[in-house]
């Protein structure tokens, strides 16, 4: 028996080989995908990470105002500042427009004088009241201009930042005023007033150990190296269903059901032919994560040691049986190859785009998310994950493999019976 | 007296589709070393024979023993002691004629060194040694009308089932399959051959069956001998007719 599967493995290797667009579906389109998908998610990636926002700045105040926000702009590691102060209105705001820049800021020509004037106000509220002028204050605002196209998250990043540093300003200028009039109320010279540091800090922290000493462990190339190993894993489907397809409308099946060796030995070569295939397929989008991306500028793919990698092949295995149990489904499923080809890639990008794999599932609606749970190329990345992203165990791993290990044995029982019944009828 | 190598006993085949009878009510024996040509025109159950004797359908009713083995029990181990050669090539196109010989080699059990030497033997005998390296689908149909045929004899079967084995080749070809089959059965082997090239039968079976509507309504003995009976063709359209078989 070990002799015939040996023999059916060596035959699904060898037809495999014999068909170079076979190969070219098998190893060069996952390659492709995963180098073009990382590339073109690269920027919205950094969008949720460390991607530098590109500021226009136009300063028409000239005074100390303007000065500070561009300096603490420039200090933020998230912006870069371009200077936008000798451009018209019109030439500044289509630039924006245009997506040169994300965002542009206006400093108004009254905001130092502004500043100077509520801050007056706000001391004489505290050490003069009865002194403290009732008339209405100059207002000025600093006003943001945001590309249409950039996202929501994005343009309530640049409010937000331009928010905290008008209050900090605020604080600061609040305190050096304070400082003056008490030293002048003292007739004595004090230390300074000043924060420095807020009162109640912020910590933030990945829920994993930082990977390889980088700040972020999602990025581009971490989502989708895993992502379209899985799609390509399952992407097998068209060539393992049609080859089967074929064999079965061929002379060949009639002179195999008068040999030694059934259904399930056929069955157990080709899966085990696959799984190789599939596991070959893994190896090489992890190395072209590892030393392909980084190459052309993306992120290199980070694995966290040999535990992480032999957790990752136990994933591969596991993940590539689901993908070829599949695919054995599929080709005793369908009467024609191409019936086999078109339900079988169809199904694998339908259960691909709910899965998570062209874009996170977090990143869709609720009701996506639920139904995206029930594809098996979720499951699929699921597991990747844990030792990719999450550091899991295999205790954390199992709850990703159990249901791919019975959505496998569900498709082998179906194909078997399938298989069975039309050859021995 | 020797056990027959096939005994077929009330067999049935059924099709549920059709509700048709395309095996009704079939009787036949085998003896060893015998070469029955399995005659009948278009429809008459002759294919849905051949698939019931070698395992691959399943009766409806009635028994097949080869060799004294029951077919719906011990199909298994009667697929070791057959060899098929079907009408369609069943080859693997994208293979060499040594890979086509060493993968079905091994799934009858061959090993290594037994696929080498019988199937350059083989391969040499149907004339198809010097191009044993190249992929088979570069073939004409002659030469892989051939490896279909010596493919099924590498394990030395003690019967042998041909659905057509000389369809739509040259006559070259066509002569190099009857000498080799005539070489098979001079070895001891028994042979079952179905076609419609009634002269092929007269001269290379020792009897023929005649096989319509799914029953065996003529048998014809010592045909080599060519005595005691008219020409096949006259008893063929005798017993079947005139009426053409392939209309809807």
């Amino acid at each position: 028996m070990i002799a015939r599967i040996a023999a059916h493995i060596r035959k699904e290797l060898l037809l495999l080989l014999r068909d170079r667009a076979g190969l070219a579906l098998l190893f060069v389109m996952p390659v492709c995908l995963v180098v073009i998908m990382a590339v073109v998610q690269d920027a919205p990636f950094r969008d949720f990470s460390d991607r530098q926002v590109k500021v226009l700045f136009a300063d028409h105040d000239g005074g100390v105002v303007g000065q500070r926000i561009r300096e603490k702009l420039e200090r933020s590691a998230t912006f870069t500042i371009a200077d936008g102060s000798g451009m018209d209105a019109d030439g500044f705001r289509e630039s924006i427009r245009r997506g040169e820049h994300q965002v542009g800021v206006i400093v108004p020509h009254n905001a130092s004088a502004v500043f100077d004037a509520r801050s007056t106000a706000a001391l004489e509220g505290i050490f003069a009241p009865a002194d403290s002028s009732t008339g209405p204050l100059d207002s000025a605002n600093v006003q943001l201009v945001i590309d249409p196209a950039v996202k929501h998250a994005l343009r309530q990043l640049a409010h937000a930042s331009i928010t905290a540093i008008l209050a900090e300003l605020a604080s600061e200028r609040l305190l050096e005023d304070m400082h003056a009039s008490l030293e002048e109320m003292n007739g004595d010279s004090m230390p300074p007033l000043s924060i420095a540091e807020p009162f109640i800090g912020v910590r933030q922290e990945m829920a994993a150990r930082e990977l390889a000493g980088d700040r972020v462990a999602y990025d581009s190339t971490q989502h989708n190296v895993p992502a379209w190993t899985v799609f390509a894993m399952f992407f097998t489907v068209v060539l393992l269903g049609g080859n089967m397809v074929k064999e079965r409308s061929s002379g060949r099946m009639l002179r195999l059901l008068t040999m030694p060796g059934g259904t399930a030995e056929r069955i157990t070569g080709r899966i085990s032919a696959y799984l190789l295939v599939c596991v070959a397929q893994g190896v090489l989008l992890l190395l072209v994560g590892i030393w392909l991306l980084p190459l052309i500028g993306l992120p290199r793919l980070r694995t966290t040691g040999p535990d992480a990698l032999l957790l990752l092949l136990l994933a591969a295995i596991v993940v590539a049986l689901a993908a070829t149990s599949f695919g054995v489904l599929v080709g005793a499923a369908c009467r024609t190859q191409q019936q086999s080809a078109v339900l079988g890639s169809t199904f694998v990008v339908i259960m691909s785009a709910i899965g998570g794999i062209w874009v996170p599932l977090y990143v869709m609606p609720p009701a996506m998310q639920g139904v995206g749970r029930v594809s098996p190329l979720h499951w699929s990345l699921e597991a990747f994950n844990v030792p990719l992203l999450r550091e899991g165990d295999l205790g954390e791993l199992l709850p990703c493999l159990v249901p791919l290990l019975i959505f496998s044995a569900v498709c082998i029982a179906i194909s078997v019976v399938a298989e069975r019944s039309a050859s021995y009828r | 007296m020797k056990a027959p190598d096939i005994r077929v006993e009330r067999l049935v085949k059924r099709y549920r589709s059709s509700g048709i009878n395309a095996v009704d009510g079939l009787d036949l024996e085998v003896m060893p070393g015998e070469f029955i040509g399995l005659l009948g025109p278009n429809g008459a159950g002759k294919t849905t024979l051949i698939s019931i004797l070698t395992g691959v359908m399943r009766p409806t009713a009635g028994s097949v023993r080869i060799q004294g083995h029951d077919i719906a029990k011990e199909r298994h181990r009667i697929h070791r002691l057959i060899g098929f050669v079907p009408q369609d090539i069943a080859l693997y196109g994208e293979f060499t004629a040594r890979e086509n010989l060493a993968f079905f080699g091994r799934l009858q059990g061959l090993d290594g060194t037994t696929i080498r030497e019988r199937g350059d033997r083989l391969l040499d005998r149907a004339g198809l040694l010097p191009r044993a390296g190249d992929q088979v689908r570069h073939w004409s149909g002659g030469m892989q009308r051939r490896l279909n045929l010596i493919t099924a004899l590498l394990h030395q079967p003690a019967i042998v089932f041909l659905d057509e084995p000389t369809a739509g080749i040259d006559v070259q070809s066509r002569a190099l399959i009857r000498d080799l089959l005539a070489e098979i059965h001079a070895e001891g082997a028994t042979l079952v051959y179905t076609s419609h090239h009634l002269e092929e039968v007269e001269r290379l079976c020792t009897r023929a069956v005649i096989v319509d509507h799914g029953k065996l309504v003529a048998e014809v003995a010592d045909l080599r001998t060519g005595t005691g009976h008219e020409r096949l063709e006259d008893i063929f359209l005798h017993v079947t007719g005139r009426e053409l078989r392939d209309r809807s």
